[in-house]
């Protein structure tokens, strides 16, 4: 029985990896198609980001700075729009301006925006919401908003003069606004944020990131530069607990939990394939 | 359309896919098409919505429009060239007239010289100035918060407050322990001015273990990042898998199988 099961392990250990893409591809979609409905419960990270949100004075100036594309919108996509709801769910009067530093994160933006500001909240653009769109130049785009928004906007993403947009009035540079999120998937992203805009001027920041770049924020949240951080897809799913709207965060949490659960399995397997092999080996050759 | 954007969606996100199989013309045929409307479509928005704007709308603004002057006089040959780049009248994107633009212009058309080989040393100015104003821009940023701020945060106490000994979250003596021995022995590891052998080799040996701790921490990130990208696109495809989109994904996936299932069986029948 014993031989037959570590047999049966090293043929495990060289499984074709095709066989395991196409296991993991099942085991991901599976629950999509029929959720497991798994319990989230909030980080400590998101819980922070959710408070500093509550905390803000009514009538807040946020900009949300749109740093992801189409490969990753599965991850920040729900922080945004969670984010936007929570905003203006609380209904406290406050102004969202929207800037992208990445190019194809004007669209994720539009998107976000007709989604929840538009057609959940019937909001007014220009005196509820801008977006301001994408300007090239990353840090350098940053360090002109820190000084002098107005020399990197001129116009609105749809072409409309700073000048005529009601909400701008009284907006020059970064320190006029009360809070930052950054959702981000690299660079330019919150780095920047942190290291031309947040810590030089002082103005509260939060984050919403993807998974591969966490480890790398998570100093600046630690050391407080940052308030709390939605780190990845769990992040999302548990920014959407905390506002009690579920939503793609929450659905692809079973996905990756069961997506997860099988990589460790195949992990443990490989590894004690591995050492059974080498046991076997050495045995061979007498030692 | 959208069911037609919907049937290309599902045609090229099973392409991309069907490489973890084994490399095949689908690939290869989402592949270039990738490589080439990326180029193609970036070229294009960033002309319109930077080069276009905010360059040569600051170096003929409308606002100072004048057909007396040499400088418009220049902007309407231009303009009879190319009348959606160059409008009558000059460029509306309320910018001011700024001619140091010509400066990154100048820049910009030497960075495009590479191309052209005796003269393709110019874009090493292009290139410099480039490289020159990052560093500079960023040398502050990164002494201040990457720096300095995580000195800052790594002086934390490890006695006299009146924190808990252990926490398994939030602060605690034992924690800012770990960060001040993880912190310490991590930094000795790069220490290469002297052998890491006897005392000092078993510190940084600790040093190395706490690399390796936030190594595998990434790892486990960067494989939560690659499935949430695998959700995002499964996603799609169940969505594309509706009767309202004629079942998309599933004859795409069905069709694709067949293809790839026969041109293995060809395979294995000409060389047996």
């Amino acid at each position: 029985m014993m031989n037959y099961l570590i047999e049966m392990i090293l043929k495990l250990a060289k499984v074709d990896r095709r066989w395991i893409f196409l296991i993991i591809g099942l085991v991901v979609l599976i629950p999509l198609m029929y959720p497991l409905s798994l319990p989230v419960r909030a980080g400590k990270d998101s819980q922070q980001v959710y408070d500093f949100v509550e905390s803000l004075e009514p009538n807040s100036k946020i900009l949300l700075s749109v740093e992801y594309g189409p490969s990753t919108k599965p991850e920040i996509h729900p922080m945004v729009t969670s984010l936007l709801r929570h905003l203006f769910g609380l209904k406290r009067g406050h102004k969202v301006y929207v800037t992208c530093l990445w190019a194809d994160g004007q669209f994720m933006a539009e998107e976000a925006l007709d989604e929840v500001a538009v057609n959940e909240y019937g909001l007014t653009y220009g005196e509820d919401f801008v977006l301001l769109g994408f300007r090239p130049g990353a840090e350098a785009v940053v360090k002109g908003i820190v000084s002098d928004i107005r020399k990197v906007f001129t116009i609105d993403a749809k072409g409309t003069k700073l000048a005529e947009i009601p909400m701008m009035e009284g907006v020059n540079r970064f320190e006029d606004f009360d809070f930052l999120f950054s959702g981000s998937a690299g660079y330019p992203g919150t780095t920047e944020w942190v290291l031309f805009a947040s810590d030089p001027t002082g103005v509260p920041m939060s984050t919403g990131t993807t998974s591969i770049i966490v480890n790398e924020m998570m100093p600046y949240v630690l050391g407080g530069q940052i308030q709390g951080i939605l780190a990845g897809m769990p992040g999302a799913a548990e920014y959407e607990k905390l506002i009690g709207v579920k939503g793609i965060g929450t659905s692809g949490m079973d996905a990756q939990s069961a997506a997860h659960f099988v990589i460790v399995i195949f992990i443990f397997l490989g590894n004690l394939g591995y050492f059974i092999e080498r046991k076997r080996s050495k045995k061979h050759q007498g030692y | 359309m959208d069911i037609l954007g919907a049937w290309i969606a599902v045609f090229l996100t099973l392409a991309i896919f069907s490489f973890l199989y084994k490399d095949n013309p689908f690939y290869k045929i989402a592949e270039h098409l990738f490589v080439g409307i990326s180029a193609g479509y970036w070229m294009s928005f960033n002309f319109w919505t930077q080069i276009q704007p905010n360059l040569f709308g600051r170096l003929w603004p409308s606002e100072h429009y004048s057909d007396s002057s040499l400088w418009y006089g220049i902007y309407d040959m231009l303009g009879f060239v190319a009348r959606p780049i160059f409008p009558a009248g000059g460029i509306d994107m309320g910018h001011d007239l700024h001619m140091i633009y010509l400066f990154p212009m100048v820049l910009g058309i030497m960075m495009l010289l590479s191309i052209y080989k005796p003269l393709n040393w110019m874009a090493r100015w292009g290139i410099a100035y480039t490289v020159g104003m990052a560093a500079g821009l960023r040398a502050y940023g990164i002494l201040n918060s990457n720096v300095l701020g995580q000195v800052k945060n790594t002086i934390i106490p490890v006695i006299g407050t009146d924190l808990p000994f252990f926490s398994l979250t939030g602060d605690s003596y034992f924690n800012n322990l770990i960060i001040l021995v993880g912190t310490v022995t991590g930094l000795l590891y790069f220490y290469f001015s002297r052998e890491q052998t006897g005392n000092f080799g078993k510190v940084t040996k600790v040093g190395i273990y706490f690399l390796m701790i936030s190594f595998g921490a990434s790892f486990g990130f960067a494989v939560m990042g690659r499935i949430s990208l695998l959700i995002g696109r499964l996603l799609d495809l169940i969505k594309y898998s509706g009767s309202e989109f004629h079942h998309a994904s599933i004859w795409v996936l069905v069709a694709m199988i067949v293809l790839l299932g026969y041109s293995a069986y060809q395979e294995r029948e000409s060389s047996s």
